[in-house]
């Protein structure tokens, strides 16, 4: 008869290394001003509610929209096509099989298909900017789309989002749920953004930029990044049926 | 599970970002915010109480926020979950997936249908009911997270080893109020006010 306790090493979620959470409120990002909780957090035990999570998701929310640049055939997004992949990974570096794995972005030119999203940049007719897929076997991820355009935050005192892409990860338990964004490699924007300099550490916000691919393994169709994302949790891969 | 663990932590955590404010509305179907079907076509759970959960979600001074993403998870009505870490999955509610996921409309207005929790006995001591709720939103860094209790079960939210971490004068913000019914189902309250004086602002938790 397995316990919980048997069931749960200890260890198997350690408190988050320090300089990785972002440091809130962030200077120059007003609502971060007016939403973040001003009272001291309460730190809890990590309970079987925690340490869970809906292994079967992808019943859920449907997974395998991945080609975001050519969404039905003969109409093809604007701006340069990108393919974008990489692997989902826990603490330990073992593969998460069977994640689901949340991709949405502006387009080429710095806008979201939103309704909130309203600056007087073109929408695309052929770009939604979205898609879901469930990790393989290996814990790969992939979605064909294209690198999203910069822009303004309408703030005072502005300044400009770099190119991301937004991913929301929902992997085995709620304690290694994860959003999160990733950027492009040599982009002086990055050094100016305020939320990817919000994370204190720079090593965590080196490991929040893409590897790009070298044309020679790619070939001439589109540019190719790589991005590994790891979730908080060791010894956390539950067997995807 | 293997029988060794490597040493810990080879790989640190990717660092968490703010969702921002266009998550995008086509993420969404039908039925997400729907606890009690596994999705829109499949059947409702019929082991445990329907019931709604709604509220607001606020920040400073009391403003609504507009597409605030909040997902909440569960244990079934029984007080268990079908997952590998809970010893007690053979005996879960298949048909009750105990995810769900909604959005916050102008007036900062959500809503989840979904089962009355059960409790649970942990390492950490008996688990009343209740709903873990992240909160996400343009403005929020970090995920917050808040956990509603229920007010059906005064002994068992005393005795709650999560619920009595929270500071005494502050316990009633985390339990839901009962709201009246609707169509024969009861509905419970629980607004997530962000930020604020430590008597306003809901108790969030760090994990």
């Amino acid at each position: 008869m397995d316990t919980l306790a048997e069931a749960l090493p200890p260890g198997l979620f350690a408190p988050l290394p320090p300089g990785i959470e972002p440091a809130v409120p962030v200077p120059g990002y007003p609502n971060t001003w007016t939403h973040t909780p001003a009272q001291p957090l309460i730190r809890r035990p990590a309970t079987r509610t925690e340490v869970t999570g809906p292994a079967e998701l992808w019943r859920k929310l449907p997974c395998g929209e991945s080609n975001l640049a050519v969404p039905a055939p003969g109409k093809v997004a604007m701006g340069q096509l990108m393919h974008m992949s990489g692997r989902v990974l826990d603490e330990d570096g073992r593969p998460v099989r069977g994640a689901v794995v949340e991709l949405w972005q502006a387009n080429a030119a710095g806008r979201y298909f939103h309704p909130i999203d309203q600056r007087d940049a073109p929408l695309d007719p052929n770009f939604v900017g979205n898609g879901r897929v469930r990790t393989d076997g290996d814990g790969r991820y992939a979605f064909f789309t294209i690198k999203p355009g910069a822009y303004p935050v309408p703030v005072k005192d502005t300044w400009w989002r770099p190119p991301h892409v937004h991913f929301s990860v929902l992997g085995p338990s709620s304690l290694s749920r994860l959003v999160t964004q990733m950027y492009f490699p040599g982009d002086p924007m990055n050094e100016w953004d305020r939320i990817l300099t919000s994370l204190p550490d720079p090593a965590a916000r080196a490991r929040l930029i893409a590897q790009q691919v070298h044309p020679s393994e790619v070939g001439d169709g589109w540019l190719a990044f790589t991005h590994d994302i790891v979730l908080r949790g060791r010894h956390a891969t539950p067997e995807a049926p | 599970m293997p029988d060794s663990i490597p040493p810990a932590g080879t790989l640190p955590p990717t660092a968490q970002h703010t969702i921002g404010p266009f998550f995008p509305r086509t993420f969404f179907t039908e039925g997400d915010n729907d606890l009690t079907r596994v999705n829109a076509a499949a059947p409702p759970s019929t082991r445990g109480e329907t019931i709604l959960l709604r509220g607001r979600v606020t920040r400073e001074g009391g403003v609504p926020c507009l597409n605030a993403i909040l997902e909440a998870w569960q244990a079934d009505a029984a007080g268990r979950f079908n997952h590998p870490l809970d010893p007690g999955r053979h005996g879960a509610d298949l048909d009750f997936l105990g995810w769900g996921r909604a959005w916050t409309d102008a007036e900062g207005a959500f809503e989840f249908r979904t089962l009355l929790p059960g409790g649970y006995d942990d390492p950490a001591g008996r688990r009343a009911p209740h709903v873990n709720l992240t909160v996400m939103g343009a403005g929020l860094m970090r995920r917050v997270l808040a956990t509603a209790f229920f007010p059906d079960f005064p002994a068992e939210n005393a005795a709650d080893p999560v619920l009595n971490l929270v500071p005494a004068e502050r316990r009633a913000r985390t339990v839901a109020r009962a709201a009246g019914e609707e169509g024969g189902i009861r509905v419970f309250r629980f607004d997530i006010h962000l930020r604020g004086a430590a008597e306003e602002e809901t108790p969030f938790f760090e994990d």
